[in-house]
């Protein structure tokens, strides 16, 4: 059966059994060309597509999901949901009442180009990476694109869905200068086709790994630090798990109880806004069909807001922000969607180590605690003398970072990861580096 | 999943329009987790993930579908379409039209499980989730025990257009404990996660009580720690976890998809020294059990112990199928994949450093001042460049030979083939542990694996 003739089994088998069920239908379609040698030697194309459902029984929410899309397999993940529910604790789980959202397009034409236009791109790219006698490897040059469609139905009235996608250069290059070897990894987004442009995305892949090329050791010590848009990207996605409604209700957020207080620098103010009209992660609704708007998580350094979906809102008392995350595969979490860092007065670069890129987070950044530890690179600053650094670590706590960010830059720069995330540069007065 | 004809023609569409090489990889793949935080169920999911993946290789180019639809004409189809997206569709070979006498490899079950997980009602996984949490329990700095199972319980059918036919079923569970201490304005968490290929006998093996309790002593130690310090010196890596060091500075950097590209910092050193005669590095995919193992890879190849280095010298790579076209090297049973929505790679299985010889005591006694990273976190790295970083779970000073107060937030940093040359000593002590790795097709469980082992130089990211 198709996805929508799945959808209606499921609600229509649901309310047979008297049970309150939410059922979300995804399909995707994916296209990567990756160009080795001018040659697009990687072609990847997909269609996938599954439907996952959460069923309330007493009060109890219970899970299951499937890609398969036989009454078989469907009667199986009702029986398992509902299991799964009867084995769930909390009694005060609700499905939100729901309404006809209507359904989206966020792409339209987009992504429409000749298949060989879009290998041009790849190869393109390649080409223009290896164009500098340093460049020793190319790893990956990929032209990814993906098209999404969501559709959200319940027994309690919510109906509606929306269509997005994106088109991507991903990169990955190795380049060399005498014995030091240096790698990147970049990956531009737009929301159309068109918008790529390989010569500009290769041209900046070089620079920012060319930069590194020589790097000397760092000594120990306690240095000002310039974090670049994309660290401070890196960094604010660590945040947002402290910002998540669910954190906070299952104990897990260093901002519990500090609503309305001081929880940064006053230069500090984030957004999360999924309304932008050219935001690369904008939704029409979340994934309960609750209308999408935009919400400032922390004003001038004082905590406004956390991200809710409707369980969550009510659990802890405050109003729902609309950000429901949950795919077919998953359980409701929360998400952001467009989250951006406001913009500042700017930066001078005058002494200090500029921080250009953090490896390690999964495992070196504790988003419960705050404690960071995390593999670093960057470029040592000494008034108009600048060398490229290597092979240390910067340490620190978030949320004490937070509160003594000096300055913030005046341009800002969005980098796509499991949302969209725009920032400026901070410098922070002080950062210990661990290094030679 | 799939009967032979239907397979036959879609392998046999793939070749007629030229293709050398083609294969189907279908899966149903049934999944379950359980998640508690302080004795209430937050979470029970149970899911089944169903697909299949059609790679065509022209020459080592590689033409990659996945979809949801399995049955024969959308199969058919794709195979079209896959020819069509090469620019071959106009080629017809005569060879790729003939039929296919697939030769059916016997499984032995060498990973089965004792106890299936039907076997059990679902209530049997909570009851042991209580006793985690109950072993967890142990202080009152203790603020908050998580723990969740997974059960994965994954059907494969693998077929290629030289007539190979595998089936083969991977039986997975896991238990993860994480707890949350507090005492003094200061919270510290700790975490422990015992996994092997199978059932619900995961639990006899590994006392669930003792599992929580682990967790929650990491988290006490952590809440008595200082800030680690900052900058260079001898380490004592402690062994099972530990061996996610090498996993990172080393094992990435022997797949043959970076090797084959040249873009691994140890392409075309076979034979070569690459680390200090004290090491020797191997990968097997055949551990009985091991949560890294598996009867077959996602290529339908046996799988087998590969001996990396030994000694110190470069033996062999992790070789999947385009790999040995791009290099020669034989192939090693390594190609792997998250599930059918990834062409499979060479990647790693279960990986250790093998037993030293020096007596584990022996490590510290020469060291005046030194860091002991008894547990280890993740870690990452580039494998062009060798720089790879991992963070210290549990860790503890070292000071005139001996194991000194606990320390936290420590974050080891270093060149992979640098690092590996100051491999100084290696104990017998050799255990693995479960993990989960990230790279080009997907998300695998892996074992890491190492004894306690001595290396005279390493960056260590502290407080400065």
């Amino acid at each position: 059966m198709t996805f929508n003739e799945a959808k209606a089994y499921l609600l229509a088998r649901a309310r047979a059994m008297s049970l309150e069920v939410e059922v979300l239908a995804t399909e995707s379609r994916e296209l990567t060309l990756n160009s080795f040698g001018g040659n697009l030697s990687e072609i990847t194309r997909a269609s996938q597509g599954g439907v996952g459902i959460r069923v309330v029984v007493g009060g109890r929410f219970g899970y299951a999901y499937s890609e398969e899309k036989t009454e078989e397999a469907l009667d199986w993940i009702l029986h398992e949901a509902r299991e799964n529910a009867e084995l769930s604790s909390a009694d005060d789980g609700f499905l939100p009442e729901g309404s006809s959202v209507g359904h989206r397009d966020l792409i339209s034409e987009g992504l429409s180009a000749p298949l060989a236009e879009k290998g041009e791109r790849a190869i393109e790219l390649e080409q223009a990476l290896r164009e500098d006698e340093r460049t020793k490897q190319v790893w990956i040059t990929h032209y990814t694109e993906r098209e999404v469609l969501e559709e959200l139905a319940s027994t309690n009235g919510a109906e509606g869905g929306y269509r997005n996608g994106f088109a991507g250069l991903i990169s990955s290059l190795v380049m060399q200068e005498g014995e030091s070897i240096k790698q990147g990894v970049d990956i531009s987004v737009e929301k159309e086709f068109h918008a790529l442009d390989p010569m500009t995305t290769a041209q900046k892949m070089i620079e920012t790994t060319a930069r590194h090329l020589g790097a000397r050791p760092l000594k120990t010590g306690l240095y000002r630090a310039y974090l670049e848009p994309r660290v401070v990207a890196q960094l604010l996605g660590v945040l947002t798990r402290a910002l998540s409604g669910k954190a906070l209700i299952e104990g897990k957020s260093r901002f519990a109880d500090r609503l309305g207080e001081e929880v940064a620098s006053d230069r500090i103010t984030l957004v999360d806004d999924p309304t932008l009209s050219d935001g690369l992660a904008s939704r029409p609704f979340d994934s309960e069909g609750t209308p999408a708007r935009a919400v400032t998580l922390i004003e001038r350094g004082v905590l406004r807001s956390f991200l809710h979906n409707s369980y969550t809102a009510r659990k802890a008392g405050h109003e729902n922000t609309g950000h429901a995350s949950r795919s077919y595969r998953s359980t409701l979490g929360v998400g952001f969607s467009n989250l951006s860092l406001q913009t500042g007065e700017g930066v001078d670069l005058v002494e200090g180590v500029l921080v250009t890129d953090l490896l390690g987070l999964h495992a070196g950044a504790n988003p419960i605690t705050g404690d960071l530890s995390l593999q670093a690179f960057g470029i040592k600053i000494e008034g108009d003398e600048r060398y490229p650094v290597e092979n240390f670590a910067i340490s620190g706590n978030l949320f004490e970072l937070l509160k003594r960010v000096s300055a913030v830059g005046d341009e800002s720069e969005w980098h796509f990861t499991a949302g969209a995330i725009g920032a400026p540069m901070l410098e922070i007065e002080s950062l210990s580096f661990a290094g030679a | 999943m799939i009967d032979t004809k239907t397979a036959e023609s879609v392998l046999a569409t793939a070749r007629s329009h030229g293709a050398d090489f083609a294969e189907l990889y279908l899966e149903r793949w049934h999944r379950r987790t359980l998640r508690i935080i302080d004795r209430e169920v937050k979470e029970a999911t149970s899911g089944i993930q169903y697909g299949a993946g059609l790679r065509l290789l022209y020459g080592t180019d590689v033409v990659y579908a996945y979809t949801n639809d399995l049955d024969r004409e959308s199969l058919v189809e794709l195979a079209d379409t896959l020819a069509r997206l090469k620019g071959r569709a106009g080629s017809v070979n005569a060879r790729g039209g003939g039929g296919l006498d697939f030769r059916r490899h016997q499984v032995k079950g060498l990973h089965q499980p004792a106890d299936p997980f039907d076997t059990k009602p679902k209530r049997y996984r909570l009851e042991r989730l209580l006793e985690l949490d109950g072993g967890a329990r142990v202080g009152p700095e203790v603020k908050q025990v998580e723990s969740s199972y997974l059960e994965w319980e994954q059907d494969v059918v693998i077929a290629n257009s030289e007539g190979l036919w595998v089936e083969d079923r991977r039986v997975r569970s896991r238990m993860n404990a994480m707890v949350i201490a507090s005492a003094d304005g200061d919270t510290q968490t700790g975490s422990h996660g015992p996994g092997l290929s199978k059932g619900l006998e995961l639990f006899d093996i590994f006392s669930p009580a003792e599992v929580g309790r682990t967790a929650a002593e990491m988290a006490m130690t952590n809440l008595k720690g200082s800030r680690a310090p900052a900058g260079t010196m001898p380490v004592v890596i402690g062994n099972a976890f530990g061996g996610v060091i090498f996993h990172e500075a080393l094992g990435h950097l022997l797949e043959t998809t970076s090797v084959a590209k040249k873009a691994s910092a140890l392409s075309d050193l076979l034979g070569e020294q690459v680390a200090s005669p004290t090491v020797t590095y191997i990968d097997d995919g055949t551990t009985p059990h091991g949560w890294g193992s598996s009867e077959f890879d996602d290529e339908g190849l046996p799988t087998e112990r590969t001996v990396l280095i030994e000694r110190g010298l470069l033996k062999s790579y992790m070789v999947d199928r385009v790999g040995a076209l791009m290099t020669g090297y034989r192939p090693t049973g390594s190609g792997r994949r998250q599930d059918y929505t990834f062409a499979p790679t060479s990647r790693m299985r279960n990986t250790f450093i093998a037993p030293g010889e020096t007596p584990k005591e022996e490590l510290f006694s020469g060291i005046e001042l030194g860091l002991y990273a008894k547990t280890m976190g993740g870690g990452q790295v580039y494998p062009g460049s060798g720089e790879y970083n991992f963070a210290v779970r549990e860790g503890y000073m070292i000071r005139n030979g001996e194991v000194a107060e606990p320390v936290r937030g420590a974050m080891l940093v270093g060149k992979g083939p640098d690092s590996i040359q100051r491999i100084q000593a290696v104990s017998p002590d050799l255990e693995t542990a479960p993990g989960m790795c990230g790279s080009l097709s997907g998300s695998l469980p892996v074992e890491v694996g190492q004894p306690h082992l001595l290396i005279d130089e390493i960056v260590v990211g502290g407080e400065a």
